[in-house]
C-alpha cells in the first residue's frame, strides 16, 4: 500500500476524477459567467458584443435595486448571528439540560421546520399571513389587537421584517442542532468543577458554554452570513423580491434578471459579483471570529 | 500537486480522451435508440411510419378542464391518426413555466413544439434562433381559417414565428349573485366601479380579485385606463416604443390618478399582492371575491364542473367600465393575441413535428375544441354550435361588438427589460403607496433604459 501511495502517477489517477469533476461543474461555469458578464447577451446563443465593464458600472454605480438587495442580505445575516444564534444557543443548553425523553421530544420538534420542503414552509406562511383568512391576524383579532392587523407580506412597510422572520424561524432548526451537538462535546467535569468553585446559572454557561462553543459559533456565523446571502427559495415562493423589491435578496433578483428580464450577461455579472460579496463575507467573519481553539 | 514525469502528462492525455469519448458515446446513444425503434413497428399506414416521440412544452398544467383539456384532446386526436407518435407532454404553470422556457433555450433543449406569449417572451427565443420561422403563406385559406391581424404579436422583422391559439382580451367577471344579493348595481363607470368596491368592502366581501404577486394585471389595468380615458388604443404602446412620454402628458397623469384611486379605496382584495394567479382566481370562483380582472381565456370557468355549481351560474362578464368625461367607449377593447404555439429549432423530428404543428393549428383541431368545450375564444374564425355556455355568448359579444382593439398588451410590447421595470414600478405603486407622478416617471425611465 505504502508504495501505491508513494506512486505519483497513482496519486494523479486517484485525484483526476475529483479534479475533472470540480472544474468542470465549477470552474467552467464560473470563467463562463465572466465570460458572459462582459457582454451584453439576452441569453446564451444570442447574438451579442462585448462591452467590457459596462454591466458592472451599470451595477456598482446607477443600480439601487442591486444595493438593495445586499442590504437586505445583510440585514437578513445579522438577523440569523444576532437574533437566531443566540436564541439556539439558549435552547440547546435547555434542551442540554433537560435530559432524558423529553430532551429527544424537543429536540425532534424544534427540529421539524427543518425537515418540510420549503415550499410547504413557503405556502403555509403565505396563509398563515394572510390578511384575509391567515391565522396571524385571526389571533390579533382575538386578542383585541384587531387594529395591528396587517398585510404582511403584502405592504412594503413590513414585507421585509415578515420575510426576516419567517426565514430565521425556518433555519432555526439547524442552528439549534450544530450548537446542541457541540454541548454534547464539552466534558461535564468542566461544569462540575466551576460549580464547585462557586459559579452558577448565567456566569456559568458565559465563561464555560460560549469559550467551548466558539469553533461552532465561527463556523455557524460564517454559515450564517453564506445562508443570508444565498437566499433564494422561501423568498421567490413568497413574494418574488416583490412587492416592490422590499423583500429582493440577491439570488432572486439574479433569477429574475437572467430569466425574467432577458438581461442574461447583466446577470452573469451580479453573479460575479455574487462571488465576490460571499468570499468577501467568509473571509471578514473568519477575522473577526478567529480565536484559537480550546482545548480540554 | 506536480506533475514532472512524462508518463503523468501521458495518462492525463488518456484520460482526457476517454472522457470526451464516454461523453460522445452518450450522444449518440440516441440515434441508435431511434432507429431501432423505427425497425420493430411494421407500417400501419404508409411509409412515414418510424415510431417518434414528439416533446411538447406547455403552460396548461390542468388537463382535464379548460384550455388543458382542450389541448390533451388535440394531442389524443392526433395519436389516434398518427399509431407511430407518441407525445410527451410537459406542463407547468404560468411563471414557472416561462422561467423553464428560457432554461430550455439556453440549454438548447430539444423541444419539438413549445407554448410561446407573444411579443416580447417569444422575442427573446427569435433572437436566440430557438424557435423556427414560420411561412405565413401555408396558413392561409380554409384549412386554418385565422382572423386577419392576429399575427402581429408573432412577428418580428416581418417574419413569422409561431402562431397564436386565442384571441385574448381583458374583460371583468364578476359573481351576479354578490351583486344581487348586496343590492350593488353593475357598474358601467369608472366611479361606479369604485362605489361598488366600498360597498362591498362594507359588508366584508372582497370587491376585485386581482393577481398581484405575477404583477402584468396592473399594467393592463392601466392601459384600460388610457385607452378609456383618450379613446386612443395607440398612446400606451406609442410611450413603450419612446414615440410620447409617460411624463408630462395630462391623459397619462389623469389616468395614473385613476389607478390610485383603485389602490387607496381598497378596490382589490386585501391580500393582493402575495396571490399569483392561482389564488386570485381562488378567491373569486369561491365566491369570495365579487369580481376578477382577467382575460378572456378563462371562458371555462363556466363549465368546469370541478367549481361549485352556484358559482358557475352566476359568473357573467362585464366589460371595462367608462371613464366619466373619457373619450373612450365601453367597446374599445383590450385585445391581442398572446398565447401561441412554436416549432423549436432544435427539434429532433423537424418533420414529424411540423406535422403535428400544423395539424394542431387547424381551424378543426384547436380553434374547433377550444371553442366547443367553452375553453377560451379562439384566433380562428369558428362557428357557433348553439350549445355555448351564456359566458360563451357574452364573451363572444364583447368581441364581435368591439369598436377598435389594442392587437398589443403594452407590458409585452417593449423588451423584456421594460416589462421587468415596469413591472416593478407598479408594484411599488401598490405595495409601497408611491404617488402617480412616481408611477409615471418610473415608467419613463423603464422606456427609455430598455
Amino acid at each position: 500500500m505504502q508504495k501505491v501511495f508513494n506512486n505519483k502517477m497513482a496519486i494523479f489517477l486517484f485525484v483526476f476524477p475529483g479534479i475533472l469533476l470540480f472544474a468542470l461543474t465549477f470552474l467552467v461555469p464560473i470563467v463562463l459567467s465572466a465570460y458572459y458578464s462582459f457582454r451584453d447577451t439576452l441569453s446564451p446563443g444570442t447574438p451579442s458584443a462585448f462591452i467590457g465593464f459596462a454591466n458592472y458600472t451599470q451595477l456598482l454605480l446607477h443600480d439601487s435595486r442591486f444595493w438593495l438587495a445586499l442590504r437586505n442580505a445583510v440585514l437578513l445575516g445579522l438577523g440569523f448571528i444576532l437574533i437566531q444564534h443566540p436564541i439556539a444557543i439558549f435552547f440547546a443548553i435547555m434542551l442540554d439540560r433537560l435530559g432524558g425523553k423529553a430532551e429527544k421530544w424537543f429536540r425532534t420538534i424544534f427540529f421539524i421546520p427543518c425537515v418540510i420542503s420549503v415550499v410547504v414552509i413557503s405556502k403555509m406562511w403565505l396563509s398563515l399571513l394572510d390578511p384575509t383568512f391567515g391565522a396571524f391576524n385571526k389571533m390579533l383579532d382575538s386578542l383585541g389587537l384587531g387594529m395591528l392587523k396587517h398585510a404582511w407580506l403584502g405592504d412594503s412597510s413590513t414585507a421585509l421584517i415578515s420575510m426576516l422572520f419567517i426565514l430565521i424561524w425556518a433555519g432555526f432548526g439547524w442552528g439549534l442542532l450544530f450548537y446542541y451537538a457541540g454541548l454534547k462535546g464539552i466534558p461535564d467535569d468542566l461544569y462540575e468543577a466551576a460549580s464547585l468553585d462557586g459559579a452558577s446559572g448565567f456566569r456559568l454557561h458565559w465563561r464555560i458554554t460560549v469559550p467551548l462553543l466558539s469553533p461552532v459559533i465561527t463556523v455557524q456565523i460564517t454559515l450564517a452570513m453564506i445562508t443570508a446571502l444565498k437566499q433564494m427559495e422561501t423568498v421567490f415562493l413568497t413574494t418574488n423580491g416583490g412587492p416592490g423589491d422590499s423583500t429582493q435578496f440577491l439570488a432572486v433578483y439574479l433569477y429574475n434578471k437572467a430569466f425574467s428580464a432577458s438581461q442574461y450577461g447583466y446577470a452573469n455579472a451580479i453573479s460575479i459579483l455574487f462571488i465576490i460579496v460571499c468570499l468577501l463575507a467568509t473571509y471578514i467573519s473568519n477575522k473577526l471570529t478567529r480565536s484559537d481553539a480550546t482545548e480540554f | 500537486m506536480v506533475m514532472n514525469s512524462k508518463s503523468t502528462r501521458n495518462i492525463l492525455l488518456v484520460t482526457a480522451l476517454a472522457a470526451v469519448a464516454v461523453l460522445s458515446a452518450c450522444g449518440g446513444g440516441n440515434d441508435k435508440n431511434n432507429n431501432a425503434g423505427s425497425s420493430t413497428n411494421g407500417g400501419t399506414t404508409g411509409s412515414a411510419d418510424k415510431e417518434v416521440t414528439l416533446r411538447l412544452f406547455s403552460n396548461l398544467p390542468d388537463r382535464k378542464s379548460g384550455q388543458g383539456l382542450a389541448e390533451q384532446m388535440v394531442i389524443d386526436n392526433y395519436i389516434k391518426a398518427n399509431p407511430n407518435v407518441k407525445i410527451d407532454i410537459e406542463t407547468l404553470a404560468e411563471e414557472p413555466f416561462k422561467n423553464k422556457l428560457k432554461a430550455y433555450m439556453a440549454s438548447n433543449e430539444a423541444l419539438d413544439v413549445t407554448m410561446v406569449h407573444g411579443g416580447a417572451e417569444l422575442n427573446t427565443l427569435v433572437q436566440a434562433g430557438y424557435v423556427k420561422e414560420l411561412d405565413p403563406k401555408e396558413y392561409e385559406g380554409d384549412t386554418f381559417k385565422f382572423l386577419p391581424g392576429v399575427y402581429k404579436s408573432f412577428t418580428f422583422n416581418d417574419k413569422l414565428y409561431g402562431l397564436p391559439r386565442n384571441s385574448d382580451y381583458e374583460v371583468i367577471y364578476y359573481n351576479k349573485k354578490l351583486f344581487d344579493d348586496n343590492g350593488i348595481k353593475i357598474p358601467t363607470t369608472y366611479a361606479e366601479l369604485l362605489e361598488a368596491g366600498k360597498q362591498f368592502r362594507a359588508k366584508g366581501i372582497e370587491p376585485m380579485s386581482m393577481n398581484g404577486k405575477d404583477l402584468w394585471s396592473f399594467a393592463a389595468f392601466f392601459q384600460d385606463l388610457v385607452v378609456r380615458l383618450t379613446g386612443d388604443q395607440n398612446l400606451m404602446l406609442d410611450a413603450v416604443a419612446k414615440k410620447k412620454n409617460f411624463t408630462g402628458d395630462e391623459n397619462f397623469t389623469k389616468a395614473a390618478e385613476l389607478l390610485a384611486q383603485a389602490r387607496d379605496t381598497k378596490l382589490f382584495q386585501e391580500s393582493f399582492m402575495t396571490a399569483d394567479y392561482g389564488a386570485s382566481q381562488n378567491l373569486f370562483t369561491q365566491g369570495r371575491a365579487a369580481m376578477w380582472y382577467m382575460g378572456s381565456w378563462e371562458a371555462g370557468m363556466a363549465t368546469n364542473d370541478k367549481l361549485p355549481e352556484d358559482f358557475r351560474n352566476n359568473v357573467n362578464v362585464l366589460k371595462f367600465p367608462v371613464v366619466e368625461g373619457g373619450k373612450g367607449k365601453d367597446t374599445d377593447l383590450l385585445a391581442w393575441n398572446g398565447g401561441g404555439y412554436s416549432l423549436v429549432s432544435s427539434s429532433k423530428h423537424p418533420e414529424e413535428a411540423k406535422k403535428f404543428f400544423d395539424y394542431m393549428m387547424s381551424a378543426d383541431q384547436w380553434a374547433k375544441i377550444v371553442w366547443d368545450t367553452g375553453a377560451a375564444v379562439p384566433a380562428q374564425k369558428y362557428e357557433l354550435t348553439g350549445k355555448e355556455s351564456e359566458l360563451q355568448k357574452q364573451l363572444t359579444e364583447v368581441l364581435t361588438g368591439a369598436t377598435s382593439t389594442a392587437g398589443s398588451i403594452a407590458l409585452d410590447s417593449g423588451t423584456p427589460k421594460f416589462k421587468d421595470d415596469a413591472q416593478n414600478a407598479f408594484g411599488k405603486f401598490f405595495a409601497g403607496g408611491t404617488t402617480p407622478e412616481q408611477l409615471l416617471a418610473d415608467l419613463q425611465k423603464a422606456a427609455e433604459t430598455q
